[in-house]
Order: C-alpha cells, then structure tokens, then sequence
C-alpha cells in the first residue's frame, strides 16, 4: 500500500514536469533563423524512402515534404495532408481509397509540375527497392496484393496500389489491416510523393541518390541549386532549410514560422547542451535527453527552458529465453523482482526522464489504459519500483533453485560501452548479483551490440541491458509484433531478442492485427501486453521522457508522433 | 637527391598499398558491425538484408571486394558511398582537410615558436627559477588530456558558454575563403589547446639536447673563439639540439594531418578527426577505409619530408 501510494505520488510529479514542460510559452512569432545543434550526424538520409528515425522526421520529414497523412504535434490520430479525408475502407477492409489534394507543388526543378497518386505509388513501390533500404515497409505494407510478388522481381509493379485517375489512390490487401484502414500506417514518409520519370534514374545501382536530388513538397526545402542539385547539406555537419516557394499555406495545416533552420552536428553533448541553454535562438538536437551534469543544472536554474514530453517510448533489459536458467519463466520473474527500477532511472538522471514501468506498454499507446495505465496489470515481480529480494527470491524456490539463488555458469552479457546506457549495465549487473547472477559483462560500441551481437541469435547471447523501444504512429502493433511474433526471428537485425516463438502467442498477435474496430484492436493489444509482461520476456523499467532543451527566446513544441522531438513547423520565436 | 626523392615517392605507392590491404583485412573480414544489417535500419527483414548485402557486394569474398575496391581507387580515385549516410566517401572526407590543416599548421606553428623558445631559455638558464617553472607547467601541459583541456577552456574563455566571454566557442569555425578574420579567431583557442602538450613535450625535448649539446668540445671551441654567447647557442647549439624535435615534428604533424580527433571534437571543427569518430561510430567502412588511407598518406609524406629536411640541417647528412 505504501508502495502503491509512493507509486501514484512519484507518477503526479512527473505528470506536473510534464505538463509544466509542454508547450513552451508565449505567443509564436513568425520568421527568423533557428539553429538546432546536433551531437551526432543528425539525419541518416536525404532519402524519404529511407527515412525511419526521430531526427529524420523532425529535420526533415515534417519540414521539407508532405505526406499522404500528417501529425498534428498534440494529436494521436493522422490528419490529412496531401490526402483531402481519412481512408474510405471497402471490401470488408481490404480496400482503402484515398482521394488526394490537386493542385500541390513540387519545388525546383519540377516547380511546374503538381503531385499526382501515381507519385504516391511509385515512391510506396520504391520503398520495397534494397538500394532505397526502407525499415519498416515490410511491416506495415507486407499485405497490400501483389507485393510479394514484387518484393521477389515477378511483377514490376505492385497490382494493389492502383491510380485510377491523378487524384485517386486505391491500396488493396490481403486481409484487413487496421494500420492501413485507419490511415496511421500511410502517415508515413514512405507515402512522400516522388515522380518516378524523375527519380527513377536515380534509383538504379548498388545504393539510391534520389535523397541527392530530391524535390520538396512542404514548407521547407534543403538549399539547392534549383536544378536538382541539394547544396544546403553536409552529412554530418550541416543542414540548412530555406522555405520553399512553391508550398502554399493555404493548403496545409502547418503554421510554419521559421524562414530558415540550421542544423549543426557534431557537437560535445555537455557543450551542446549548454549552448543552447546560454544563448539565442537554439533547440536541443539529436539528443533524447542532456547529459546527467546539464539536465540536473538545468533543473535546478534553467527549468523553464525544458521542455518534457512523454516519448511514447520504453526501455528494457533484454532476456534471451533460449538459454538457461532464462529459459524458465520463474527466474526471469525473479530477476524482474530483483531489479531496482529506481536506481536504474537514477543513471539515466532521474525522474525528469521518464516514469517507472509497470508494464510493457507506455502510455499513449492503444491499449495502455486498458493494459493497467500506469498501475499496471498488478504482478507482484513487476510493481515495485525498488527491488524486492525476498520476493524474487520465492521465484527462484518456484523455479527449482531451493536455496533462492542462483549457482549457475555466469550468462554472457553485452552492454554499450557509452554513458548513460553503460551506467545502467553496471548498475543491473550489481543489482542482480544479489540473487546470485554472475554476468560475462562486455561493454561494446552501440552499433556492434546491435549488430554483431544482441540482435544475432547465433552470438548467443544470454542478457543484453540496453535495449529500448518506441511506437510507430502510437500503434500497439508496432510494440508487439516486431519483439515478440516468432516470425520476426531472423539471423541478423532480429529485434525478437527473447527468441519467443509460442503458436498461440503468435497467433493471437496476428489476430489482433486484423481487428478494424479500434475499440476491439485497444483491447486485443491490452491483451498482449499483459501476456509478455507476465512472461517478463524483457524487464521494462522505465517509460522514457523526451528533455528538449531551448533557449530563453524560443518556443519549441514538441511532437507527440515523433517520440516528444521538436515539430520544427509549429516551433517559433516568442513574441 | 633527386633519386633519392623518386625511390622514396614509389615506396609512398607500396606502403598505401598495403596499408589499404591491412585495413581492408581488418575492417572488412572483421567488420564491428554488419554493413548491410546498419544499411537496412532497424527491424529490417532478412531479404532486405540480404538484398542489400548483394548489392554492396558483400557477399562475395574478401579479396573479390579489396580488387573491386582497389579498383574504383585507382581508375577513378573513387572510395565509393557511405554506408551510414549515402553520400560520396571522396567528397564526404577532402572537404574535411581544409579544417584539418588550418588547425594542425596553426598549432604547429604555436607548439614549435613556442616549444623552442621555452627549451632553449630552460636550458641556457639551467636549475634557475625560469627553468623550474617552464618545466613545472609543461609537465602540467603534458598530463592535461586534449579533450579536459578543451572543455575547461570553452568553460573559461568561450564567448557563449564561458565565464569570461573572449574567444568564439565550439562550432564557430569558419572556413578561411568565407571570412579569413572569422577562421583567425575561431582557431584561437583550438590552437592553444592543440599546441599545449606538444609545445611542452618540444621544450623539454630540446631542452635535454640543447644541456648536452652545450657541453660538446666544438662548443667550448666556438666560445674560445670569442663568439657571442647569443651566436653560440642560437647558431651552434640550438642547430645541432633540433634535429630530433624536426624529427618529432614531422611526424606529429603527418599524424594530426589525418585528424586531430580530441580537439577537432570538443571544438567541432569539421575536420578528418571528426570524420574519422563519425565513422567509427557508425562503422561506416568505407569512410575509415579512406580516412585511414589519407592519415597513412601524410604519414609517409611527412617522413620523406623529414628525411630532406636532415640533409639540409645536418652536414653530414647525404643521400644517393
């Protein structure tokens, strides 16, 4: 109870930061120049086809293009952009029509030419293409007809996305897809309109360079020479917006203050962040959260220029549950009993970056309310927020080890070799060593952890702390298929870590997939979530917050689609 | 000499060939990361991959990708695109020497006035105040790590983050063609910084040579002579006690030509360091395949450069 009450009190707290952050304050002003620093590279691409993370759709993806459906930065719902309504879903749910705006143009040097379904078809077929590398359209357009066919060269187009005449797009799959019927999947940049007698000769070879020469729908463009030519971009190191001249205001639902941004990367996360805090006309950039010395600085003196959303987002220690003792349910509940989520949030700076987890599911996602909202679905191993030794220990007794700790081999352990997420390795490691768990702890660059280790079942290995997970378009599919549908396990990139391969789980999930109504698919998720958190597949201990940093005269809004990152076409100067 | 020069400049072609052989090895066959799993993104799935991996040609063996590579290299000078950012790997890193170089030649300028300055007053007034002080601080300039130093410099002397607001900070470099007055200030402090440990390890280097130079026969001869002790310390015994700091400097500066990673960071000068990091980071092949072959280049130019230089400082010195 007292437990519980802490709980309720330590969530209102954080849900006070929250709401004091969001939202910025004072009246936008309109123009000006904004400069956003980056610490790493910022963008991965200049191609929309490739597009997949935060800081492509907040540098990019939300500034330069249009799509098919937009994010407006409260809502959890697409809104229409270059479409004129929601899907229209037919068929019993296989067949979506989506009428599209006339009259919106692209940027120099296709200035004379409008955006037709086609461009919309062809730029969702380019996304099946290896050179264009796309992430994600297996996942969401895997069902449209005919694109398996496509996918393995047998038709040179996908026969279920058809144009009808320039402002009709018809997509018709397999089976019901609620990602594809209620428009979110389509809320994609893989729906940004590309004409293919334009970018098709870019898209031949080994890699695309479409992202070289690419045209721009939105209210920004990357600085170019106007003959298709992008001069306003060093990978890396800068990228530079200017307005584009052929977007019309009157069409979009995007105020667009800014008259330019300017990105620029390779910045020290301390010297970055403190950057921004000190001078004018700055945001925070590719980071999720300051380094810990800034963010407590920042708190303590500078707490109106932080800007705390809800990223949509959890992290998580990875158990692998083809390896011994991880194999039985019992230890990895015991291990969930064991950890001290509150010393965990502590390496990463505390409350201000996000709640302790209860479940699997973060809040403003389908079906988290019905999973248990922030009390959770009520397992004792998972509801603590500090460690409960004797707990996990009774675990341990129910899972065959009577003297409630563990004797075994020490279990093969890869971390990132980096703060914060190293802090956290080690903090787990420590926390767990009291039940008697030895860990092989390597410490390794991110990028290898992933690649060549955690997410390759042959590396084999048992427990990997680092892992963290966000939803696309705030749908629950996209926390429960990936990570735990046994048809994801794949010898490389596998992101189902805890290897779970049960028919009945995979079964329910694709179920779940094809329920239209959303009040049913919220409940069918909630479902889901409730089975892998009390499988404790992964130990869940934090639902992450996004800190965006801004200077005293800004007004940064963030975008909840986009895990809490700045939507830079809301953003403004203060009056 | 000038065969000697020509012998030289074709062992240069050899040893970047091998180098690049080395780093194809290394890299390639032993990659820290999976090329086309980091090309895929996240979640990809595994024809995608495989896909990709074809195209890129990684599927094929190591030593069918080194001639391919080797290949684009030599016909074309062609290091072929980023697998991290899609982009040239050629353009991506000569447009980072021009950073690079103004920051080294700066700070190698700074480092050897002031290396030199220091070891030739520490040694002539040897065990007096000025010598224990010199020494003092360039043992505090030594121990100071680049990238400490460069913080507690923007936190002191930055204009935006500083406490006392004299030099531009972080990410101000401003390249030379765009305002020469800008790229003059922005590399104040990155000059300092750059300079600070090498100037030390110089006046201490030299110090040490100059002492037991200053106690060779030819310079009592030289004093016997009745030169002014000005003359033989600056024309007799600095000249003999610098062979070793060129030596030094040679090297050094071939080295940081390849990129001054520390300092290129913690000031974000968007040099071959930065490119270098970026790149370890994101293990993106093909760009610390060519960052090491530039760093491996300006090595060997800069040891034949050194080797010249010997003939020119020493007498004695001849080359066939």
């Amino acid at each position: 109870m007292r437990r519980s009450l802490w709980s309720i009190i330590a969530a209102l707290a954080v849900l006070a930061l929250v709401v004091a952050g969001c939202g910025g304050g004072g009246k936008a002003k309109k123009g000006g120049t904004v400069t956003i620093l980056d610490t790493e590279g910022g963008v991965d691409s200049l191609d929309p086809g490739y597009w997949y993370y935060q800081d492509d759709y907040k540098s990019l993806g939300q500034p330069t293009q249009r799509w098919l459906y937009g994010w407006k930065p409260n809502e959890t719902t697409p809104t229409p952009d270059l479409a004129t309504a929601l899907p229209a879903v037919s068929n019993g749910g296989r067949t979506i029509t989506v009428k599209i705006r006339s009259g919106i143009r692209y940027s120099a040097p296709l200035q004379t030419r409008t955006v037709k379904a086609a461009d919309i078809k062809y730029a969702m077929e380019r996304c099946f293409l290896p050179q264009v590398g796309n992430g994600y359209y297996h996942s969401y357009y895997g069902d449209i007809a005919g694109a398996d066919a496509f996918t393995k060269g047998k038709a040179k187009q996908i026969s279920g996305i058809q144009v009808p005449d320039a402002t009709t797009l018809v997509i018709k799959t397999t089976k019901p897809i609620f990602v594809l019927t209620s428009g979110r999947a389509l809320g994609m940049p893989c729906t940004v309109p590309i004409p293919k007698d334009y970018a098709q000769k870019y898209d031949k070879g080994k890699t695309s360079t479409y992202g070289e020469h690419a045209v721009f729908t939105g209210p920004y463009m990357v600085q170019n020479d106007g003959k298709g030519n992008i001069t306003g971009y060093e990978a890396g190191k800068t990228l530079t917006l200017v307005r584009n001249p052929k977007w019309d205001k009157s069409t979009d639902f995007r105020p667009a203050y800014f008259d330019r941004i300017e990105f620029k990367g390779g910045f020290d996360a301390t010297v970055a962040a403190r950057k921004t805090l000190t001078g004018p006309r700055m945001l925070s950039g590719d980071y999720a959260a300051p380094p810990v010395a800034v963010l407590k600085s920042g708190l303590s003196s500078r707490k109106s220029q932080l800007v705390i959303t809800p990223s949509g987002g959890n992290r998580y220690i990875g158990l692998n549950t083809r390896i011994k003792p991880l194999d039985n349910v019992n230890v990895r509940r015991a291990l969930s009993a064991a950890i001290d989520r509150t010393s965990l949030r502590q390496t990463r700076g505390g409350p201000t970056i996000g709640t302790i987890a209860t479940h699997f599911f973060p809040p403003g996602i389908g079906g988290f309310e019905e999973g248990g909202g922030v009390q959770g679905p009520g397992f004792d191993f998972a509801s603590s927020p500090t460690a409960n030794v004797p707990l996990a220990q009774q675990y341990m007794r129910k899972a065959g080890f009577a003297s409630g700790k563990y004797a075994g081999p020490a279990l093969l352990t890869f971390a990132d070799d980096a703060p914060p997420a190293k802090e956290t390795a080690e903090a787990f490691q420590s926390q767990v060593g009291k039940l008697g768990f030895k860990l092989k702890l390597r410490e390794v660059p991110h990028a290898t952890m992933l690649s060549k280790y955690c997410e390759v079942p042959k590396a084999a290995v048992a427990i990997c702390p680092n892992f963290g997970w966000g939803a696309d378009f705030f749908s629950p599919q996209s926390m429960i298929d990936p990570l735990f549908n046994g048809k994801n396990i794949v010898p490389t990139g596998n992101v189902n870590t805890a290897q779970v391969n049960d028919p009945k789980l995979n079964a329910q999930i694709e179920k779940a997939k094809t329920i239209t109504d959303p009040a049913a698919s919220a409940k069918a998720w909630a479902a889901l979530d409730k089975v892998v958190t009390n499988q404790s597949y992964f130990l869940t201990w934090i639902w992450d917050n996004n800190v965006g940093l801004e200077s005293k005269d800004m007004n940064g809004v963030p975008s909840k689609f986009n895990s809490g990152e700045w939507d830079l076409t809301f953003s403004s100067f203060k009056k | 000499m000038g065969r000697y020069i020509v012998r030289r400049l074709l062992w240069v072609v050899v040893l970047l060939f091998l180098v690049s052989l080395i780093t194809f090895i290394v890299f390639y066959a032993f990659p820290t990361a999976d090329p086309a799993q980091l090309r895929a993104g996240r979640q990809p799935n595994p024809q995608l991959v495989e896909q990709i991996r074809h195209s890129l040609g990684l599927d094929k063996p190591w030593y069918v990708q080194y001639f391919r590579y080797m290949k684009a290299l030599v016909l074309h000078f062609d290091f072929g695109r980023s697998y991290h950012y899609n982009v040239p790997v050629r353009k991506h890193i000569l447009d980072a020497v021009a950073p690079t170089a103004s920051l080294v030649v700066g700070a190698a300028v700074l480092w050897l006035v002031s290396g030199i300055a220091v070891g030739t007053i520490s040694a002539v007034r040897r065990g007096k105040l000025i010598d224990r002080l010199s020494m003092g601080g360039a043992l505090v300039a030594i121990s100071a790590p680049v990238y400490w130093l460069g913080l507690v410099a923007l936190y002191l002397f930055a204009s935006d983050i500083g406490k006392v607001h004299i030099f531009p900070g972080a990410g101000s470099y401003t390249p030379i063609t765009d305002d020469p007055v800008k790229w003059f200030t922005s590399l104040i402090l990155p000059w300092i910084v750059l300079a600070a440990s090498f100037a030390a390890f110089y006046a201490r280097l030299l110090r040490g040579n100059l002492i037991e130079t200053m106690s060779e026969d030819y310079i009592r001869t030289a004093r016997a002579k009745g030169l002014r002790e000005r003359r033989v310390v600056l024309r007799h015994g600095v000249r003999s006690a610098i062979t070793p700091v060129v030596t030094a400097a040679g090297l050094d500066i071939g080295i940081l030509l390849g990129g001054a990673i520390l300092t290129e960071k913690v000031f974000n000068i968007p040099g071959v360091g930065m490119v270098a990091f970026d790149s370890i980071q994101n293990a993106d092949l093909p760009i610390i395949q060519g960052t090491v072959l530039l760093g491996a280049f300006f090595i060997v130019i800069a040891n034949l450069v050194v080797d010249v230089l010997y003939a020119f400082l020493d007498p004695r010195v001849r080359y066939a």
